[in-house]
């Protein structure tokens, strides 16, 4: 058991893969966040009156609010005036327009992360609109997407080339009131992706956003927004790594999505911000409102999620399915190992006729750490003949972290069919010591009941993402096995 | 005079004897807190402002001279009365190897640990203690009858009863709670069970107030070294009942399974909150509830498993059916693991009666409400059967089915 031990704790105080800092020169803002600040990142990304009225209207209810405590997570409290609000590379006046132009050093920070935008744009059709801090400054793909009529932009892009469409959609699914957090996000955003897809299209292709930290003591606000007119489908793919920070970076994003009739968005999620060190020091706190409505008939949004980073998330993306017969799936892994902390699950409000929902949550607590499903389903009296299944199970791995769930089914309908099972448990030695007389290292046991524990969810993956998933997986939980 | 005052004046008139200091002590916190709001999240979906409301208007022209009123209910038991919230001595018969005793008389340590129980603490003319010698085996049931009779002016009554049970005794407890009269009622009751080393507990706690009446009741059991409790819980009544069923598991090898049917009409609110705190382990939890639903039901179960009960196996499970257009269930199973090496699971359903079943009955000659009702009954009795008390069963038995009747009869029409 000794050498048992140690070769854990060796894997466990494994270091961050993707910690390190790339030295760009940054236009940032002086910390602090009052209307000026507001006024100054608006003018700054010269957007339109309506939208820095919009942002000032925000910031007004922001004020108004308070920030929540119900989550079963615990940080120091946040000093909002501490944090910068606006960063952004020098190069911002002279956007790159192809990815020849961009500023090597970027690009060499990608290849560190493993994200040869190059070859996965030549390879593997994906078009990137990478993130660096808050300005997109990458876009590849562009044309071959709009042959297709589909948008496919920054969100600054979006304000400046379509504003009619942002003024009809921004804040429709997640208002500037929604929460405390999507307040904020919504008076400072920096920047984020736009997809619009018209009405009979299937997006071409996946589109991707690879979202990265990097300016110490900056919030990253990002704000997503896409809508899939009717007939439409679109597949995103989100994922992220951080550096390695000692001081805790706030991370308040916002995702609207917004599904016509017989439209489908499939949103694919592989968090892995820096979560912090082996003594839970640092980390990024990843508050993050995400939200799916389906406003026309039989719509369907899909939500798949890997979180594997963060010290402290707090995320429950949700559909709203109004139109009849829409579909609404949550499918997702949380695992939090060393001091990490979730809060994280769904949302299902079933208000249309015959509105079925899913939901697949797999929680995997090991070292210190804590992780909470916390998921809501609503059916309203006016649906009739919802249905939901939900099973929610938790892997406990060491004997100090926490697997806890908190469903509530509010149900104010007759005739709908709800389902919800959850299960805890740990692995046991029986599984690991069968594992082990078929020649299975104890690392190698533990990864594939980790695997096939998760594997409901890596299957709605896209296929680039599982593999991702699966390697970030292992990474985070390698030996730590009780 | 504001409210606070008119409580610490109540809670004056019911001395001075041995409970006075704890009245007024009672008196002023609750007056400082209140009752729970609906922004508690413990209180998310139970809103008390009629149980307040009744209490102020109790409160107007408190009367401690209330002439005790009872039914005994058709159930073979040593009933001890508490008739609108005071124990009626006189009622009282020996009980071989119990010792009944008024609080007043006692010297027990009340905790002041919830605003509800301030409440009953600050108007509680007096409560009993039962304590179960050690190694005994009771004959018969011990029935404890809360009885609340009001015809005109609105009534708030408060029950207390502790019940210790020695170690290595066996004992059988039903806890009843009645009413009669059309006047406005609130009773707010808490038991304390405390159940020793290796001694078991059968405990039935059936509800059947009228429509009108407001029930706040809480059962706290702390659980000793390898013992055992069978609890059943019966809601019929009431329109508008909370009950919190409290079990703190401090020694290894406790056993409790506690199983409950609650029936909400279209004018009933029935609220059910269970927590399980499992503080060592190895140890054994398993609940069922299940709840025929026309009006508004509340479902919250909570197992928590805290750090180093290692061998804890804890089981929830929570099934209900709506049966009608604007019937509603709030569910909300909850595990919190702070443990390891557990086996905990919970399930929860909502829905109707499978309609293949319904036509595989038509088809045996059933007309369409006999094949509802017998699958109606059917679910009911799954739990119902359940209950750990043999004298109980035809009471709940015959209960189970008037109520069911009354509840489909209606929904039929």
């Amino acid at each position: 058991m000794a050498t048992e031990s140690e070769e854990l704790e060796s894997l466990v105080n494994r270091r961050y893969e993707h910690g390190f800092v790339t030295d760009i020169e940054m236009d940032t803002l002086p910390p602090g966040l009052n209307e000026d600040v507001i006024r100054a990142i608006s003018a700054r990304k010269n957007e339109p009156e309506f939208m820095l009225e919009w942002r000032l209207r925000a910031f007004r209810m922001w004020l108004e609010m308070r920030e929540p405590n119900w989550a079963h997570v615990h940080y120091p409290p946040i000093d909002f005036d501490a944090i910068s609000y606006f960063a952004a590379p020098k190069s911002d006046a002279d956007r790159p327009k192809s990815l020849d132009e961009v500023d090597p050093k970027l690009l060499e920070t990608y290849d560190k992360l493993g994200i040869p935008l190059h070859e996965r744009a030549r390879l593997a059709g994906v078009a990137v609109d990478a993130v660096f801090d808050s300005v997109s400054v990458a876009t590849t793909f562009k044309e071959k997407l709009s042959e297709a009529g589909v948008i496919f932009c920054s969100f600054s892009e979006a304000v400046e080339n379509h504003p009619e469409l942002v003024k009809k959609y921004l804040g429709s699914v997640v208002p500037q009131r929604d929460n405390y957090y999507a307040a904020l996000n919504s008076a400072v955003f920096s920047d984020g992706s736009f997809v619009y897809v018209p009405k009979g299209v299937r997006c071409p292709m996946e589109l991707s956003t690879y979202f990265r930290i990097n300016s110490a003591n900056t919030g990253q606000f990002e704000r997503t927004l896409i809508i899939a007119d009717e007939g439409s489908y679109v597949s995103y793919l989100e994922g992220c790594t951080a550096p390695m920070r000692d001081e805790n970076q706030l991370h308040a994003a916002v995702v609207e999505l917004v599904a016509m009739k017989d439209a489908e968005i499939k949103y694919s999620t592989v968090q892995n911000w820096y979560p912090g060190d082996e003594e839970g020091k640092g980390g990024i706190y990843n508050f993050v409102t995400k939200r799916g409505d389906c406003r026309g008939a039989n719509s369907k949004i899909s939500w798949t999620q890997v979180e594997t980073g963060s010290a402290i998330t707090w995320k429950y993306p949700s559909c709203i399915l109004r139109g009849d017969n829409s579909v609404g799936e949550f499918y997702s892994v949380a695992v939090a190992n060393n001091f990490q902390q979730a809060d994280t699950g769904t949302k299902m409000i079933h208000i249309g006729k015959n509105t079925s929902s899913t939901i697949v949550s797999k929680g995997i607590s090991a070292g210190k750490a804590q992780n909470a499903y916390r998921g809501l389903v609503k059916v309203m009296p006016q649906a009739a003949g919802a249905r939901n299944h939900t099973q929610c199970d938790s892997l406990l791995i060491g004997k100090e972290c926490g697997a806890h769930t908190f469903p509530y089914m509010e149900i104010k309908n007759q005739g709908a069919k709800i389902e919800h099972e959850a299960t805890t448990s740990k692995i046991s030695a029986d599984q690991l010591f069968y594992c082990r007389q078929r020649g299975l290292s104890e690392e190698d046991a533990v990864n594939m009941i980790v695997n096939g524990f998760c594997k409901e969810v890596f299957n709605e993956l896209p296929m680039e993402f599982a593999v991702e998933a699966q390697a970030l997986l292992n990474v985070s939980l390698e030996g730590a096995v009780g | 005079m504001s409210k606070p005052d008119k409580l610490q004046s109540a809670a004056e008139q019911l001395g001075p004897d041995g409970l006075s200091d704890l009245r007024s002590r009672a008196a002023k916190k609750f007056g400082a807190t209140g009752f729970p709001t609906t922004r508690m999240e413990d209180w998310k979906y139970t809103d008390l402002s009629i149980a307040s409301d009744i209490s102020v208007a109790a409160l107007q022209d408190f009367r401690t001279d209330l002439p005790p009123s009872y039914e005994i209910p058709d159930i073979d038991a040593h009933w001890l009365v508490i008739s609108n919230g005071s124990p009626q001595v006189g009622s009282f018969s020996a009980i071989d190897g119990v010792e009944v005793s008024l609080l007043s008389e006692a010297d027990v340590d009340l905790q002041f640990n919830l605003p509800l129980s301030d409440l009953n603490l600050a108007l509680l003319s007096d409560g009993l203690r039962l304590t179960v010698d050690s190694g005994v085996n009771i004959d018969k049931p011990i029935g404890i009858l809360f009885f609340d009779d009001a015809d005109t002016e609105s009534l708030v009554s408060q029950g207390r009863v502790i019940i210790d049970v020695s170690k290595s005794a066996s004992v059988q407890v039903i806890e009843f709670h009645a009413t009669r009269g059309d006047a406005r009622k609130y009773a707010n009751v808490f038991v304390d069970l405390n159940i020793g080393d290796n001694a078991r507990v059968d405990y039935a706690r059936l509800q059947a107030r009228d429509p009108s009446a407001v029930q706040t009741a809480r059962l706290s059991v702390a659980a000793g070294r390898d013992a055992t409790l069978r609890h059943f819980a019966l809601d019929t009544g009431g329109k508008l009942v909370r009950n919190d069923l409290a079990i703190d598991i401090a020694q290894t090898g406790a056993n409790v399974d506690f199983n409950g049917l609650y029936l909400a009409d279209a004018m009933q609110h029935v609220d059910n909150h269970t927590r399980v705190d499992h503080r060592v382990g190895p140890a054994h939890s398993n609940q069922e509830y299940r709840g025929i639903v026309k009006g508004r039901a509340v479902w919250n179960g909570k197992a928590v498993v805290h750090e180093g009960a290692d061998g804890t196996d804890a089981q929830q499970a929570n099934h209900n059916l709506l049966v009608a257009e604007r019937a509603e269930i709030n569910a909300k199973p909850e595990l919190e693991i702070y443990a390891e090496d557990v086996k905990c699971s919970h399930g929860t359903t909502v829905g109707q009666l499978d309609e293949n079943a319904v036509f595989y009955l038509r088809t045996r000659c059933l007309d369409e409400e006999q094949a509802r009702r017998l699958m109606t009954h059917a679910f009911a009795m799954g739990v119902a059967h359940r209950c750990p008390i043999d004298a109980c069963t035809a009471w709940v038995d015959a209960h189970v089915d008037a109520a069911l009747n009354a509840l489909i009869t209606e929904d039929a029409e």
